[in-house]
């Protein structure tokens, strides 16, 4: 099939706009990573589960504003963030590497099979961004919610940037990312900083997961694991801890996806990022960007 | 005074021995349980297909039940009771599911959800009924949802109560060719990564389409969890198709129809998969799917199916035409059992299931919630239906072929 120059222009910038959520997704996984060099395979699933429980607001007041529930989402989510943080790395001895790691796997099963059972598998209507206009630019065109929701992401980022950088809490969650033993000799409390990064990136992730739903406007468990691989793949190819890469790399796999969907179809979407991943974890394990700060 | 009393005891004992046995054996002689198994999915995301077979069987046995049960051969009354196992819609799972159900009472089993379950399944079952090098399992299967094309030829043993899919688009696209001679073109669009719906565009709708008439403009792909249609609707958007079929099920339907909608894509008809004429559809975009057409081998328009779908929400379950199948299927059971000497007996299961086997094979038509149903050679069924659209947030019925 022949495509012209602008098809794949334009697949591309759809693809950019929907990698804002795969940002989102993966600043989450980084931040966590970050701060306690463990990964934690529920984000994703935290993420839905806080859209899900958002669905509450929309159930006990119909007539409830979208954005309502997209913060009644970020709320849900940090606190579904906290539960994590406590069943898999507080009560969890941290020096067994795999333990944390199998407790936030099992956590996401955990999480998906309760809102399958809650919800008995159907997916649920979510409300969609105001903004659903349409605009056109010559051959171009673009979805006025996913312009919304790029701005959104961005505008969590910039605000996310902002604490990490220039708050008490942010400086606190650097040096214990940087020098966790320096930290606590100059009285950071590190379970602290713990906990709340992991409200954080639920905040994060609670934003994500009500973007991705309201993108199509439908609540589905068939989220819960494509999302997490997303999440891991712009993870690693953005450097794991770094933030600034995961922000480009969940923008580039967006698009490149798109540009995959358009020439090469539906069957060899993945085999692609897949593929990318595998080059980066070859030629350049530390993602896009190196990672600006590295434990001892 | 002493041996008097432990006389009365004794007397005592041996009547009350006697009154139970006497209750016991009468009972056994004018009552007995069937047993019969329902397996289908209860957990993942699929999980609504089975709750609702699973409220249907329960709504079917009732009410069976309560309107005086089975007949069997020597004149008792036979009272079915259900099983339900979860098959997660796994074939591991599936085959464990049955092989446990094999060492049951249970004479037959209802199900399975899924085609990727029921296609390994019916692999372990003795493929010739009689074959005694066959080491298989001798087992009736009664399939009410698992819909994809021609699996009942597997086995002997293997039997489907679910809608023939190529008649029923052959008739669909036939008929909008009579109903509307200005269209000419097709777009199709897959859930291409669901057994179902990829073998529904590519084998059933990919040819039915051609075959009525319609010129083939192009096809686009989307995968079961994808959010993102852009492309796709892109795609349809250049083709300008008069028809778009989408073969998918109601979470990228809907998905689909939105961005459509977004994208003012607004071709002159739009077909779909006959497991979207569902609720879960309307409830996802009633307004954008406005108008779409299905064929569907379930629709509350007899008596019947209005009772079924009553009886079947009492168990807190819905009605379509996947779990609908399952109500069929009891009754079916029902009538086969009273028409082959079906004795219900512990010691007689195995030979039960064999008798129940050879009447479902014997089986020529049956009758359904909305008509007859024919029962075909190799064990399918070719159930009447009709072309459902949605009007206003609701189903309604466009055509009756059969009318």
């Amino acid at each position: 099939m022949d495509f012209e120059l602008y098809e794949i222009i334009q697949a591309f910038g759809d693809g950019v706009m929907k990698g804002s959520t795969y940002a989102l997704l993966g600043i989450g996984f980084t931040l966590i990573f970050g701060v306690m060099q463990k990964i934690n395979m529920s984000f994703g699933a935290v993420s839905i589960s806080g859209a899900y429980a958002s669905l509450t607001a929309s159930i006990l007041f119909p007539e409830v504003n979208a954005f309502v529930v997209f913060g009644a989402s970020i709320i849900f989510a940090g606190i579904i963030g906290y539960v994590v943080y406590l069943c898999c790395f507080k009560w969890i001895p941290l020096a067994n590497p795999l333990a944390t790691l199998m407790a936030t796997i099992g956590m996401l099963f955990f999480l998906e099979e309760v809102t399958v059972h809650a919800t008995a598998g159907m997916p649920q209507p979510y409300p969609a961004m105001p903004y659903d206009e349409y605009f056109e630019f010559g051959q171009y065109s673009i979805r006025g919610d996913l312009v919304a929701i790029f701005l959104l992401c961005l505008i969590a980022t910039a605000i996310l940037l902002f604490m990490l950088y220039r708050t008490r809490l942010g400086i606190a969650t650097r040096a214990v990312a940087q020098q966790p033993i320096a930290a606590r000799l100059a009285g950071i409390s590190i379970e602290k900083t713990n906990a709340t990064t992991f409200i954080i990136t639920g905040l994060i992730g609670g934003l994500a997961g009500a973007m991705i739903a309201s993108t199509v406007s439908i609540l589905s468990v068939l989220f819960f694991l494509p999302y997490t691989v997303k999440g891991l793949i712009v993870t690693v190819i953005g450097g794991l801890g770094s933030i600034p890469g995961a922000i480009v790399a969940g923008l580039l796999v967006g698009g490149l996806e798109e540009v995959a969907l358009l020439l090469r179809g539906i069957l060899e979407r993945d085999i692609y990022i897949m593929l990318l991943l595998f080059l980066f974890l070859t030629f350049r394990p530390g993602g896009i960007f190196s990672n600006s700060f590295q434990r001892d | 005074m002493k041996s008097k009393i432990l006389n009365g005891a004794t007397l005592a004992l041996f009547l009350g021995a006697a009154l139970t046995l006497g209750i016991n054996t009468s009972a056994y002689s004018a009552e007995r349980t069937i047993h019969i198994a329902g397996f289908g999915v209860k957990t993942g995301v699929v999980r609504s297909f089975g709750i609702n077979t699973e409220a249907v069987l329960k709504a079917a046995v009732l009410h069976v039940n309560s309107t005086g049960g089975v007949k069997l051969a020597d004149g008792a009354t036979g009272k079915f009771k259900l099983t339900f196992y979860d098959d997660r819609c796994k074939a591991e799972e599936g085959i464990s599911v049955v092989r446990r159900i094999a060492g049951t009472a249970a004479v037959i089993a209802i199900g399975p959800t899924c085609s990727n379950v029921a296609e390994p399944l019916f692999g372990i079952l003795q493929k010739k009924r009689g074959d005694a090098s066959d080491s298989g399992l001798q087992m009736p299967i009664f399939t009410d949802t698992a819909i994809k094309g021609g699996l009942a030829k597997i086995s002997d043993w293997a039997f489907r109560n679910v809608p023939n899919e190529a008649n029923m688009y052959k008739a669909l696209f036939k008929w909008l060719r009579t109903e509307h001679p200005d269209l000419k073109t097709v777009f199709g669009g897959v859930e291409q990564d669901f057994a179902h719906s990829r073998f529904t565009w590519h084998k059933v709708m990919k040819v039915s389409a051609p075959a009525a008439g319609y010129k083939l403009v192009g096809e686009a792909k989307w995968l079961l969890a994808d959010t993102s249609f852009t492309t796709q609707v892109r795609a349809m958007k250049k083709a300008k198709a008069d028809i778009i079929s989408i073969s998918s099920h109601p979470f990228t339907t809907c998905g689909l129809l939105k961005e459509m909608k977004r994208q003012r894509v607004k071709p002159k008809l739009i077909v779909g998969l006959t497991s979207s004429s569902s609720m879960e559809t309307l409830q996802g975009c009633g307004k954008a799917a406005e108008g779409i057409i299905i064929p569907t081998s379930f629709a509350p328009v007899t008596d019947a199916a209005r009772f079924a779908a009553k009886k079947t929400a009492e168990q807190g379950g819905s009605t379509d035409l996947h779990s609908a199948s399952a109500w069929e299927n009891v009754m079916i059971v029902k009538q086969v059992i009273e028409a082959n000497g079906i004795e219900a007996k512990p010691d007689t299961v195995q030979a039960d299931r064999g008798k129940i086997r050879d009447g479902l094979a014997a089986l020529k038509t049956t009758k359904g919630l909305i008509g007859t149903i024919k029962r075909t050679a190799e064990g399918e069924a070719d159930k009447p239906f009709v072309y459902a659209h949605a009007k206003n947030s609701q189903w309604a019925v466009l055509h009756d072929p059969a009318k």
